[in-house]
């Protein structure tokens, strides 16, 4: 057996994780204020051409992750409007975002069909670190984004349950009536964390582009991500950094159908391999699930439901 | 700073009925004109793609007839998803259930077709499609009635598991579905007595008329029958359906596996009609996320759903010849129904609430 290509497939689940960290990020702050987005894969995919024209036209990959994070922003704030100013169903409008927004990319991606980005991100290097025998490919060959989206996801474990924006962020999300008590707009809040949410999101389009992909395949760039991005948050009990450690299993999956077939394993069909992923989503949600209530563990109390002050 | 206004919603106790014709009417035209901003800015001709997407869609005869042939699916999907929604139940998977009653009737097409005549053949096909629809659907309605799992992630996980599926069946040699005499990997074309003609010289099949049938039937179910009563009270109020005595799991579970199968009929219809095999390319159509979109745009009214599945049929249409008559990328179909909705949400609140501007001192704490 190849050892290489197992420490190959390891070191892939840690960047493909990135961009499902950032986006399950997104969607954990935005839930967390009790919005809940399904529009993942639409901000993703409408996020990951615009960071690739602007990088193409602007020949600087941090003016293209930049553009992408604020087109992110900008879907969400359609979102936003819809749900919590206009009270929208939000499973509905998230549906509506991500139909609009694949439209959208694949409509501006006409022209960047075929086309790639020449400059790319480069990995950080650690000197002597990477020679580390498996742990050095797979720990230290990544770049500044991947590093930094961990650091962020420790970081806002530490915000969302050490700090007052933290607690009202969870309260928003939980108990609303009281955040609007203690004479806080609990609109503000949600359309705020809706914004962040959609940036980060767009943040993990715009890398998963320039830093993996690199040239722009309309069926294939996002994948389902923004969809296990979803799940995943459910997966790590809307804890950011139980996020980190499902994302980099989630990852593991989800090259595991190339490893083996690199390694010539053909007693299970491909097919089936490509299935595992989101068959293992599938079984970790039910496995999840707490008989009789339709509250997930951890799940923010009021996800879903528009505050409405007056029907009090 | 705070504005010297704010908006103030009221709830309307009772919708003006002008509103419920007039909000979805003006959602659709504020969809085509940010459409047309958003054409003029990336610099391609509004006129042209508008009147050639008119044109090939409701105005010319080829293309009023491929539209109401493609409204078929589109519909069925449509109410498929409707019948779920309308308890809250959100089955956005009829993408997967579809391909499973592809599957099920190109089967059954396969297995029986040579030894029964039409007359059998035809329903047996659309049974069996639907039945495979229902399948698909039967762990995430089991879970979401017996322990909450939430179904919108696990109908859609299963959509993916299900596009595996097609692919398995069309890429793995000697398989049951792939055409065997051809190296190109494609479907096996079901027998003569497993198909539909088409009617006349169009591209429109006879299920038209039976899913036009069956979406009209649904809305009697819902506006007539004690069930369509129990999802109402289900959906309006659970707990007062609970002190009624309804079994809402029960109910939960009949509604899913009844949206599963109408999206597996969808799926079906596909191989009496326009397909006749297993088709891989029906992963890249997204039939059945546009059958969402079309009962979300008929707020779940099954007969609305009719009018709502054409109007989206024409713009899928129109907008796929875009390719050949125009420049703009034929992705500006898919734009504006998601466009269409999104508006169509906006309009929502006008409908239901009454929204005015109240000057900051009146309200005053």
């Amino acid at each position: 057996m190849n050892s290489n290509i197992w420490i190959l497939t390891s070191a892939n689940a840690v960047t493909i994780a990135t961009t499902l960290i950032l986006a399950a990020l997104g969607a954990l702050f935005t839930e967390r204020a009790g919005v809940l987005n399904l529009g993942v894969e639409g901000i993703l995919l409408t996020s990951a051409i615009s960071s690739f024209l602007a990088a193409d036209s602007s020949g600087s990959i941090w003016v293209g992750l930049l553009v992408g994070s604020a087109v992110g922003a900008v879907l969400a704030g359609i979102h936003a409007v819809l749900t919590v100013v206009l009270r929208a169903n939000q499973i509905v409008s998230g549906l509506a975002l991500v139909i609009f927004g694949t439209g959208l990319a694949n409509f501006l991606g006409k022209p960047a069909e075929g086309k790639t980005v020449t400059t790319i991100i480069q990995p950080l290097t650690f000197g002597p670190l990477t020679r580390i025998p498996v742990l050095g490919p797979i720990l230290f060959e990544h770049d500044i984004i991947t590093y930094g989206t961990i650091a962020f996801a420790i970081g806002s474990a530490w915000y969302l349950f050490r700090t007052r924006p933290g607690l009202e962020l969870r309260a928003t999300g939980d108990d609303p009536a009281t955040v609007d008590a203690q004479g806080l707009s609990v609109a503000r809040i949600r359309i705020r964390y809706t914004l962040l949410g959609g940036a980060l999101i767009g943040l993990g389009g715009s890398w998963l582009m320039l830093a993996q992909s690199a040239a722009w395949h309309q069926a294939a760039t996002t994948n389902g991500i923004g969809w296990i991005a979803l799940a995943l948050v459910v997966f790590a009990g809307w804890h950011p950094v139980r996020l980190i450690f499902g994302a980099v299993l989630f990852g593991f999956c989800l090259r595991l159908p190339f490893t083996l077939q690199a390694e010539q394993i053909t007693f299970i069909p491909s097919a089936f391999m490509q299935m595992l992923p989101y068959a293992a989503t599938l079984v970790a949600l039910i496995a999840l699930s707490r008989p009789g209530s339709k509250n997930l563990r951890g799940a923010p109390k009021s996800l879903g439901n528009p505050f409405v002050r007056d029907e009090r | 700073m705070r504005a010297p206004f704010r908006i103030v919603f009221e709830q309307r106790s009772e919708t003006p009925k002008y509103l419920s014709a007039f909000v979805p009417l003006v959602s659709v035209l504020a969809a085509l004109l940010a459409g047309a901003i958003f054409l003029m800015a990336t610099g391609y001709s509004v006129g042209e793609t508008y009147s050639n997407m008119l044109q090939d869609g409701f105005l010319s005869s080829r293309g009023l007839t491929d539209t109401l042939g493609l409204s078929t699916v589109l519909i069925c999907m449509g109410i498929g998803a409707a019948f779920a929604f309308q308890m809250n139940l959100y089955n956005i998977g009829g993408e997967g259930q579809g391909y499973l009653g592809m599957i099920g009737g190109a089967w059954a097409g396969l297995a029986l077709g040579p030894h029964l005549p039409s007359v059998i053949m035809i329903p047996t096909v659309l049974l069996i499609g639907a039945a495979f629809g229902a399948v698909w659907i039967f762990v995430p309605a089991f879970v979401r009635a017996r322990l909450g799992t939430s179904e919108i992630v696990t109908t859609l996980l299963l959509t993916y598991i299900a596009a595996s599926l097609v692919n398995h069946f069309i890429y793995t040699p000697n398989s049951y579905f792939r055409a065997p005499d051809v190296t190109f990997p494609m479907g096996r074309t079901v027998p003569d007595s497993a198909k539909l003609t088409a009617l006349g010289d169009t591209r429109m099949y006879p299920t038209f008329f039976i899913v036009v049938a069956l979406a009209l039937f649904l809305f009697w179910i819902v506006k007539r029958t004690e069930f369509g009563y129990r999802i109402q009270v289900i959906a309006d109020s659970p707990r007062a359906a609970h002190y009624a005595g309804i079994n809402a799991r029960r109910t939960t579970m009949q509604v899913m596996l009844i949206s599963g199968a109408l999206a597996g009929l969808g799926g079906a219809t596909l191989i009496v009609g326009e397909f006749g095999k297993l088709d891989p390319g029906i992963t890249m159509l997204g039939y059945g996320y546009a059958g969402i979109v079309i009962a979300a745009l008929a707020r779940n009214n099954f007969a609305a759903i009719i009018v709502s599945g054409i109007l989206f049929s024409g713009l899928r249409v129109g907008g796929d010849k875009l390719q050949i008559t125009t420049s703009t990328p034929i992705h500006i179909g898919v734009m504006l129904q998601g466009a269409i909705l999104l508006f169509a949400l906006g309009g929502e609140a006008f409908r239901r609430y009454k929204i005015r501007t109240v000057r900051m001192q009146a309200v005053a704490q």
